[in-house]
């Protein structure tokens, strides 16, 4: 059952908030053991909520649901997989999950990710790797992997991810659900973890985009506590979700497609997907936009020290008990030049400007979110097209460009390459979320990637 | 990313200005902040020679007007 699905059946009385938190609870007990998909489970606490929720009924009223644990909820850890963090006990609700409980939902746990946010595989040294539903010896990608395994899997209906250079969209396309990396700034970041102050994003994954659409309602929204929000609010997304593609303009990316390391088959799958958008209406042309490749270097030089500084009190007291991978980028961001976020800040709003036609000529862009469908757990370098890549460097220019210019961008199921998911990324001007979703779901309406279940675990 | 030679730190100038800020790295730390200095370096020489000086740094979240 889908989470549209879910809560209005909820809401008609077919079954109790109880019930659908109890059943949620008994597939993450009977099936996660394989998928480690969760770092800590809230059983008891969750059902206590679910039989004490207010009326009247919110749009998540008794909907299950699960966040990434680098997101505080209130009395629960956030461990951020990290043994930094092992016995950190929020205090308070970070803002997405207040208005999550406000609108009715019971969070069943915290999800596990890449240490700290910070890295595409998912395979924390402290809390175990999380496996691929679609094949177990496989990453989730990440950093929302847990997040995206555990929708895969239909242990929850959706979860909440963040995203700072890719984490839902990643895991969304390896995993093949539906992710959103919304507007930087739409949702708050009050009681979330940082990576960078500048890239970082709460997202919604579900299968569906409709589902996508109905948490993003709820999530997002100006918070004037907070200053990681911009003060514009952006259109409803759930509201205008059927008004499908006809007429849109839709900018074919065509260097992710050629001119940057691509598994063909990959690239042939999401080559059909964008058929589908034309035959459904949309018009379709190809761009070049390969000045995006810029991108790549500026996320980095951003990116890097404004995690150093985020993270400075404990690479001062716990250095050694940080994972080898994101302890190497931290410290890389502590010893750049000074000079570096600066000249990174100047290029990302000269690549800003330089985008602005693109996003004037096209409502939406298209592209592939990955890539490569998901590598084996510890394949690192990856095979991309016949060349040998570190894993990470084969994501980047597919996700940074969308993390730079602070957009909406959703990953969508659009097939399979060897029996494991692809993704069709659609990239929609700022604030611009329901055109994305709306698109997303057009495609969803007439294809039934999204609908796909993975193997049974046992 | 590019790929022009930049003259590096040493692994000795490293130590000392993770030291300075409070920060104790081992030789096999910094070594791997080399080789990624190694390759960010030259292309943020490029990136200086390639925006025009007269551009302000981006701030948080990209302000309106220059809305994509």
């Amino acid at each position: 059952m889908t989470l549209n699905s879910l809560a209005r059946a909820i809401r008609r009385g077919e079954l109790s908030p109880r019930e659908a938190v109890q059943d949620a609870l008994e597939r993450i007990e009977r099936d996660d053991p394989a998928y480690n998909s969760f770092i800590t489970v809230r059983a008891e606490e969750a059902l206590a909520e679910a039989e004490a929720l207010p009326e009247p009924a919110g749009a998540l009223h008794g909907v299950p649901l699960g966040v990434k644990d680098v997101i505080d909820v209130a009395g629960t850890r956030t461990t951020a997989a990290s043994k930094v963090l092992a016995d950190n006990t929020a205090a308070a609700d970070a803002t997405v999950v207040a208005r999550l409980r406000k609108a009715g939902a019971v969070i069943v746990g915290k999800l596990n990710t890449h240490e700290f946010a910070w890295g595409a595989s998912t395979t924390s040294q402290a809390f175990g790797p999380a496996h691929n539903p679609w094949d177990i010896e496989r990453i989730c990608g990440g950093s929302s992997g847990g997040s995206g395994a555990a929708v895969a899997a239909r242990l929850v209906p959706g979860a909440l991810g963040t995203d700072t250079a890719g984490s839902v969209r990643i895991p969304a396309a390896l995993c093949g659900v539906t992710g959103i990396r919304p507007t930087t700034g739409r949702v708050p970041n009050r009681g979330v973890i940082p990576v960078s102050w500048t890239y970082d994003t709460v997202g919604p994954l579900a299968r569906t985009a409709e589902d996508c659409a109905l948490l993003l309602d709820v999530i997002g929204g100006p918070d004037p506590h907070d200053a990681s929000t911009t003060p514009a609010a952006g259109d409803p997304c759930l509201e205008g979700i059927g008004r499908g593609v006809a007429g849109l303009r839709i900018g074919v990316v065509a260097h992710l497609f050629h001119d940057v390391p691509i598994d063909p088959r990959v690239a042939a799958v999401v080559e059909a997907a964008i058929g589908e958008l034309g035959r459904l209406g949309a018009r379709v042309e190809r761009v070049d936009a390969s000045f995006l490749r810029r991108a790549e270097v500026v996320q980095q030089l951003v990116m890097l020290p404004e995690a150093a500084e985020a993270h400075l009190p404990w690479l001062r007291t716990r250095l050694a008990d940080y994972g080898a991978d994101v302890r190497a980028r931290l410290l890389a961001g502590l010893l750049l030049p000074a000079s570096a976020p600066i000249t990174g800040q100047r290029a990302r709003r000269a690549l800003a400007l330089e985008a602005r036609p693109l996003f004037e000529r096209f409502d939406l862009l298209a592209s592939p979110e990955m890539p490569i469908v998901a590598p084996r757990i510890g394949e690192d370098p990856v095979e991309v097209a016949g060349q040998s890549l570190p894993y990470r460097l084969s994501l980047i220019p597919f996700n940074s460009p969308w993390s730079c210019l602070g957009v909406p961008t959703v990953s969508v199921p659009c097939g399979f390459v060897d029996g494991l998911p692809v993704g069709l990324a659609l990239t929609g001007r700022r604030l611009a979320e329901s055109t994305v979703l709306s698109a997303a779901h057009a495609y969803q309406q007439v294809t039934d990637w999204h609908e796909r279940r993975p193997p049974d675990p046992t | 990313m590019g790929a022009e030679s930049t003259p590096l730190p040493s692994l000795e100038e490293l130590r000392a200005l993770a030291r300075a800020q409070g920060v104790d790295p081992t030789d096999a730390d910094l070594e791997g902040v080399l080789g990624f200095l190694g390759i960010v370096l030259p292309a943020l020489r490029e990136l200086e020679g390639e925006t025009g000086r007269d551009v302000p740094p981006a701030g948080m979240y990209l302000p309106d007007r220059e809305a994509t």
